[in-house]
């Protein structure tokens, strides 16, 4: 296992930056999930470490080694493919053993690997089939064994559940997580849910535009979003963002919002704002963090509520306010109709504040 | 099982209307009109020269001969030279023509299906534009070109000509290949420890076999049994393929019709030999790509 260090990777397609100065370190035994909505340039990045694809400028290190003008066959890394890349003509069993072959192992020891990673991934009686005769998960899980089986430095892993039903999505999920808990492997996996990065990764790397956007562990990032996009992209159902106005009444700093009701901020909150360069400040809040009255109460909001979806365990109430679309969870014994008045109380501590302007989270210093 | 039964025959059964009729009816004639011009070369090479000429036509000869075979086959006289020289140079030439075919075709449909270089599209856009006009307009210019070159009178000319009329349709039909073949393989194999060389020769190669078998087989059928440029190049006897081989030998003589049947029938048989063991490589080849996965 070896650790992995990108250091202002740049990869450009005419005009076009596919990844824009990306640095991060990838430790050790870590999982880490590049995320992020499709063209942000996850698997540009993940094919630059690959080395599939020749990088623009920067660095690449695997273990203590730049490996920039180092072929992929010379790299030392395993790689999973979204489309599982098994190869057609060959069988489970030739499969697996096709890297140990092409790096000229003694016939008898790739025989010996190739029954212990069959074995480990429960697929023994598959060995002699061809990829076809598979079923998706069979096919995933060879495409594991794959780039178990040569006991690489790094694992590379692009998207490789999002060809799976939902059902077999969450079981390979908690798979992976294990094979990684037991391996102590190091593991760079690309994905664009949210979802399996926050619940299986060691860290996230957050991607828009070419650019990391915020680089930490899935708590941190959900605790403490850098920016709008970070906010949105991670947590589901996504975070309300609604913006206001920040002005200071009677030596009190509020937030205004459209419909003319002010909300007093903590000290805290406060100094943020008035430390901020603008007065336009977005508001950000998880659904969990909201609370939820029918009636008026001190601190609280007046909003319209919208829809009302019950799920069972919890009813998700989406409100109007501020020209935005606030979503609430309430217990299911909460009677709440569309179109009725309610009122939003706002948890100052875990509520989120962004610059109108630059769309990045307000900090004290 | 019993309860399947019904409800299998139900739904197999379709309503048969006009069209269903028409569309038989129309297949019988062309099945016909395709058929028929074979079977009647079979029977008239199995007849005597006297049987052959007879009006009314005997439909089944009433002394079915083999002579006319072994009269082609028999290396000893004169008819039997010719014909298996004839046959020997079609031989050398369609075969030549398909090995170099493919050799060429099969990195050219490589390179235009997986690299992008300058000019890309303005070549393949070339390699198709010779599609577009018929072979017998390059006859001229081509026979021209060879007499410069010094190849009038050898295969080579045949070669270079049916390498330029074959590989368009070869390299194209091949790039459809490749596009099929999911990229990622390839990626995988140099990741597994492949060059890229290795991953093409390893891992490409074998999955794009049909194409290269179809190319071959389309090379070689195209090599075969081309006329007109064979008879434009070539004027020695020694060096005659087959089509131009036996036209010219027959009309020479009395025209021996069991003969020239005998001689049409053999031509036609390594075509078909070919065509009937690769068939399911050459339409797969033909389909794929036809339809986005």
């Amino acid at each position: 296992m070896a650790h992995v260090v990108l250091r202002n990777l740049v990869k450009t397609y005419g005009p076009f930056k596919a990844v824009n100065n990306v640095s991060l370190v990838v430790n050790d035994g870590e999982f880490v999930a590049l995320v992020g909505p499709s063209g942000c340039g996850k698997t540009t990045t993940l094919n630059l470490v690959a080395g599939l694809i020749p990088i623009t400028s920067g660095d690449i290190s695997i273990g203590d080694r730049v490996v920039n003008d180092i072929d992929p066959k010379d790299r030392d890394i395993a790689m999973v493919f979204q489309n599982y890349a098994l190869y057609p003509q060959k069988t489970v069993y030739k499969n697996l053993a096709f890297p140990l072959q092409m790096r000229r192992l003694p016939r008898d020891e790739i025989d010996r690997k190739v029954r212990e990673a069959a074995r480990v991934l429960d697929m023994t009686h598959l060995l002699e089939r061809k990829p076809r005769e598979l079923s998706g998960g069979q096919q995933q899980r060879v495409a594991l064994g794959r780039a178990l089986v040569r006991d690489p430095a790094v694992f590379l892993m692009d998207e490789p559940l999002s060809n799976l039903d939902a059902k077999l999505r969450v079981q390979m999920r908690s798979e992976i997580k294990r094979f990684h808990q037991d391996l102590k492997a190091t593991i760079i996996y690309v994905t664009h849910d949210q979802l399996e990065a926050v619940t299986m990764a060691d860290k996230m790397a957050v991607m828009n535009g070419g650019l990391l956007q915020q680089y930490n562990s899935p708590a941190q990032v959900f605790a403490d979003p850098v920016n709008m996009f970070v906010a949105s992209f991670i947590g589901s159902p996504a975070i309300s963002l609604v913006p206001l106005e920040a002005s200071t009444i009677d030596g009190r700093t509020v937030l205004t919002g459209a419909e003319g009701w002010t909300m007093a901020l903590s000290p805290l909150n406060a100094r943020k704002v008035q430390q901020s360069t603008t007065n336009k400040v977005v508001l950000g809040a998880r659904h969990s963090t909201i609370k939820l009255t029918t009636h008026a109460a001190p601190g609280a909001v007046p909003a319209k509520a919208y829809t009302v979806e019950p799920t069972g365990d919890v009813t998700f109430v989406q409100a109007l306010l501020s020209g935005a679309v606030v979503n609430i969870s309430v217990p299911p014994n909460v009677a709440v109709s569309p179109d009725q008045q309610i009122w939003l109380e706002f948890d100052q501590e875990r509520m989120h504040l962004f610059d109108g302007a630059t769309e990045m989270a307000l900090k004290v210093n | 099982m019993t309860s399947m039964t019904p409800l299998v025959a139900t739904r197999t059964r379709r309503p048969i209307d006009g069209w269903r009729w028409f569309g038989r009816i129309f297949l019988v004639l062309m099945l016909l009109y395709t058929a028929v011009p074979m079977i009647w070369m079979l029977l008239t090479s199995i007849k005597s020269g006297f049987a052959a000429m007879q009006l009314p036509p005997q439909w089944w000869p009433n002394e079915p001969t083999l002579a006319s075979y072994h009269k082609l086959l028999d290396p000893t006289n004169s008819v039997g030279q010719d014909f298996l020289r004839f046959f020997w140079n079609s031989l050398f030439v369609s075969t030549a023509t398909t090995i170099l075919a493919v050799i060429v075709a099969v990195p050219a449909a490589y390179a235009f299906s997986r690299f992008d270089f300058p000019g890309r599209k303005f070549l393949f856009f070339a390699v198709l534009l010779r599609n577009m006009f018929p072979a017998v307009i390059f006859l001229v210019p081509l026979f021209i070109l060879m007499r410069l070159l010094g190849l009038v009178n050898t295969h080579g000319s045949l070669i270079v000509t049916y390498l330029t009329f074959g590989l368009p349709l070869a390299i194209w039909l091949l790039k459809g290949f490749y596009d099929n073949i999911p990229y990622q393989l390839e990626q995988a194999a140099r990741i597994d420890g492949a060059t890229r060389f290795q991953a093409f020769l390893l891992i490409v190669m074998p999955l794009s076999a049909p194409g290269i078998i179809a190319t071959a087989i389309y090379s070689f059928i195209g090599a075969w049994n081309e006329y007109i440029f064979a008879y434009t190049f070539l004027n020695r006897n020694d060096q005659l393929t087959l089509p131009v081989g036996i036209q010219r030998f027959f009309s020479e003589n009395t025209t021996d019709f069991p003969g020239l049947m005998a001689a049409s029938f053999m031509m036609s048989l390594p075509v078909v030999v070919l065509f009937l063991l690769l068939q399911r490589y050459f339409v797969r080849a033909l389909t794929e790509g036809a339809v986005k996965h």
